[in-house]
């Protein structure tokens, strides 16, 4: 994996902003003849953009990952939904929603009046209305029979639509996204006899997409905001931060399980703790849980850093080593405000990184996928701001 | 003026959230159909229980929530500037004026150009044309532009009656929650004459005008002994409304004769009870065109005030707690750094907060920091997230004494 030998390096969390009318095919579920051509196109697009926005390890935006809305926050995951056997779709379930999910949020009851507001206007808003994001294909899944990767031919399509956009670039300046087992084990279930035995199963399917990508040669980057904001869904109202670490400790043994026999230096492992826009008051501290995110077998660790309520866990790593040979990715911006950081400010942030860890092990980095989370313009502007940011902070870092 | 001499004081800029009858009464009010009296009743009840719950949570220097200032719907960004229309003589509805070509001189060959022809809304138009890119931040970046009423005629000050009852609802309230200082929030005269003017000759005779009128406004809150906050946002985001990018030193010119209009209409008044509130605009926008703090630090400290309160809690300002290694505080002066912001749903986490505070205590001095916020919260995030906003920055602002005074 590349390094920060002699400047800050660039990258990314993955969503970039879909182009519309690559929107609407898969809004209208489009046949492949229609669908392939157009998301080729636009993966190769989507690369020299990133080139020339001065994104140094680039990805495909995640356009093989359905998204059917301009904002649409949940493609980094729903894309399952196409490569996962071993589901059945029922509609009772689908018509409650999220709903149809586990809960225990603090925060949504300390925040009902809030949460509830945004629902109503999400009703109200054709762009935002939950019905129709490809989310909201979750809803209806019950896991009622082995779960099995059936993604293959997905996988290597999204795989040869990278390969031919980035051409001569070297493939360990790319990286390609996939969810965790952690995020996956959401989805309800009532084969297996416990979530222990469903987690696991889970972690052996999924790691065909992960080993595709690694044998491809790319940077596998697994998403899994799940282990830390589950701490939120599940364990806040009673405040167990105890049974929250037991339950964490086991998706970390999950997810190196699927991880078995991948090198860990062709991994990078993100973790954010949710991209709605809401408070996020009831987010776990990163010091209550770095222990265990350092036991993950991957290289660099990407992990929002650049909003409000994570900005000053920068401190963590005073205390907390980041083990020889590691690399961190901090957020240094964010999708959680329309307002674009200041170069200056992702210097500042920069620098504080690598004055802890060492201006070799710090890569620059975003909080989340900008796609979908943020207008494109928005997003645009904060991937310049981000390498305008990265140069300074190199130039104070190499003086 | 409070200053921080054992602990890190608390305040806000100014709005907070309307409680909903407070809402349903402005409407009414607009509609004319409910009588005076019942609206002034709820709104001496309004600023009761909202200065109780800003002592209740910790903010030493409260203020009326702006409840006088009136907002007739839940996300409403500027009731901190429109109530003066109400309040002055020789406004005119901007239907009832035709368009005019009407150009003034000036001292700087600059003019103010709309909503839709700032700088910042030209390189993100498609984002500000999207009615949904502002997420669920309610409200003002696909905002419909409106024309702003037009000066026909002299400017004269006619709210006494409302400033005075402003002013007793919040000593009233005051005085029931035992609370020592208060601040009130009145408009500058450069953020208010930024209409269209027809009958002045001159910028610098429309802003002076200005000044003599709002000077009454001033002077009324500080004879009540409440301490006044002058709003002035114009001063930084005047600078985005120019277009194309003027040279700096004509727009400092063009700000010059703002600054001297507000000192104008502040002569005389006791410098140590009025605080100076600057911000670059509300909305929910990337904010790129904004001028940098440090080109207009100066003329921030020309004001004739012993408290300057800005913005610095979002991202693109939030660096620039570094311009006060530069430009000195001067003695006796208090900052009131924005630590907490509208610009985002998420809560800032205390310790963050705390962060910022004692960047800037280290700087300027502990004693001469005051905990605030980027902007008035009400009208501009929903309302249990600027509740939470405020008991974060009083937590903060105790961690932050913890460490000061340690």
């Amino acid at each position: 994996m590349n390094r920060s030998v002699d400047r800050i390096l660039t990258t990314h969390v993955g969503s970039l902003p879909r182009p519309d009318d690559l929107v609407e095919l898969y809004r209208d579920d489009a046949p492949d003849s229609k669908l392939l051509p157009r998301l080729k196109s636009a993966i190769a697009d989507i690369v020299r953009k990133q080139h020339d926005a001065g994104v140094d390890v680039a990805n495909d935006g995640e356009f093989g990952k359905a998204m059917r809305r301009a904002m649409d926050f949940g493609a980094w995951w729903s894309y399952v939904y196409d490569r996962l056997g071993g589901y059945e779709l029922r509609e009772e379930q689908a018509k409650k929603g999220r709903a149809a999910w586990t809960f225990g949020s603090k925060e949504r009851k300390d925040f009902a009046e809030f949460y509830a507001a945004e629902a109503s206007a999400a009703q109200s808003s054709a762009n935002a209305r939950q019905s129709g994001t490809s989310t909201a294909r979750l809803y209806g899944l019950m896991c009622n029979a082995p779960v099995k990767y059936t993604g293959h031919a997905a996988i290597q399509r999204d795989i040869q639509n990278l390969r031919a956009a980035v051409g001569e670039k070297r493939a360990e300046d790319v990286f390609m996204t996939a969810v965790s087992p952690a995020t996956l084990q959401i989805l309800p279930n009532e084969y297996y006899k416990s979530p222990e035995e469903y987690t696991w199963a889970l972690a052996e399917a999924i790691r065909d997409e992960y080993k595709a990508i690694t044998d491809a040669g790319f940077i596998l980057q697994i998403d899994d905001p799940a282990l830390v904001d589950i701490y939120d869904w599940w364990f806040s109202l009673k405040g167990d931060l105890a049974g929250y670490r037991k339950w964490a400790a086991f998706q970390v043994e999950a997810v190196n399980h699927a991880l078995e026999g991948i090198p860990e230096d062709r991994v990078r492992f993100h973790i954010c703790w949710g991209s709605w826009h809401g408070p996020h008051q009831g987010d776990v501290q990163l010091k209550d849980v770095v222990d265990l995110l350092l036991k993950v077998k991957a290289q660099a660790y990407v992990i929002e850093a650049g909003n409000v309520r994570h900005e000053h866990e920068w401190k963590v790593w005073k205390d907390t080593k980041l083990p020889q040979g590691k690399i961190l990715i901090p957020g240094v911006v964010s999708h959680a405000t329309n307002v674009l950081e200041h170069p200056e400010l992702v210097a500042d942030r920069l620098v504080r990184f690598a004055r802890v860890v060492g201006r070799e092990n710090v890569i620059a980095g975003t909080d989340c996928g900008l796609g979908g989370r943020v207008h494109r313009q928005i997003a645009w502007a904060k991937l310049a701001a981000l390498s305008e940011g990265a140069k300074l902070a190199t130039k104070e870092l190499w003086a | 003026m409070r200053s921080s001499q054992k602990r890190i004081l608390t305040t806000h800029v100014g709005s907070l959230p309307r409680p909903s009858e407070m809402i349903a009464a402005n409407r009414d009010r607009l509609s004319s159909e409910k009588n005076g009296a019942e609206y002034d009743k709820c709104l001496a009840v309004s600023v009761d229980q909202i200065v109780r719950k800003q002592r209740d949570i910790g903010i030493d220097i409260p203020d009326d929530g702006e409840f006088g200032k009136p907002m007739a719907s839940s996300y409403d960004y500027g009731a901190w500037w429109n109530y003066a229309f109400a309040r002055m003589d020789g406004f005119a509805p901007a239907d009832s004026v035709p368009e005019s070509a009407h150009k003034k001189s000036s001292v700087a060959e600059l003019s103010l150009t709309t909503f839709t022809n700032r700088r910042d809304w030209q390189k993100f138009g498609e984002f500000y044309q999207d009615p949904e890119s502002t997420g669920s931040l309610k409200g003002s970046a696909a905002r419909r532009p409106t024309r702003r009423p037009v000066c026909t005629g002299p400017l004269k000050y006619t709210g006494h009656a409302a400033i005075a009852a402003d002013i007793a609802n919040l000593k009233t309230a005051m005085a029931a929650a035992n609370v020592e200082e208060g601040f009130m929030c009145s408009v500058a005269p450069g953020s208010f004459a930024r209409g269209e003017d027809l009958h002045y000759k001159t910028e610098e005779e429309f802003v002076f005008a200005a000044a003599d009128a709002m000077r009454e406004e001033y002077k009324a809150i500080v004879d009540a002994g409440l301490v006044l906050q002058i709003d002035d946002p114009s001063l930084p985001d005047n600078w985005d409304m120019i277009n194309p990018e003027p040279p700096l030193e004509e727009f400092k010119k063009f700000e010059q004769v703002r600054i001297d209009a507000l000192n104008h209409a502040l002569r005389g008044l006791p410098q140590d009870r009025i605080r100076y509130h600057i911000c670059w605009g509300s909305w929910h926008g990337p904010h790129t065109t904004d001028i940098p703090l440090q080109n207009i630090v100066d003329l921030v400290l020309r004001v004739t005030a012993d408290a300057y309160s800005v913005e610095a809690g979002n991202p693109r300002h939030e660096h620039e707690w570094r311009v006060w290694n530069e430009a000195k505080l001067p003695d006796g002066k208090i900052l009131i750094p924005g630590v907490v912001s509208h610009a985002t749903n998420i809560v800032e986490h205390p310790q963050l907060v705390a962060d910022r505070i004692v960047r800037y205590a280290k700087i300027v001095g502990r004693d001469n920091v005051i905990a605030g916020t980027d902007c008035g919260l009400g009208g501009r995030v929903h309302p249990q997230i600027a509740w939470a906003k405020l008991e974060t920055l009083v937590e903060g602002a105790k961690l932050a004494t913890r460490e000061l005074w340690a």
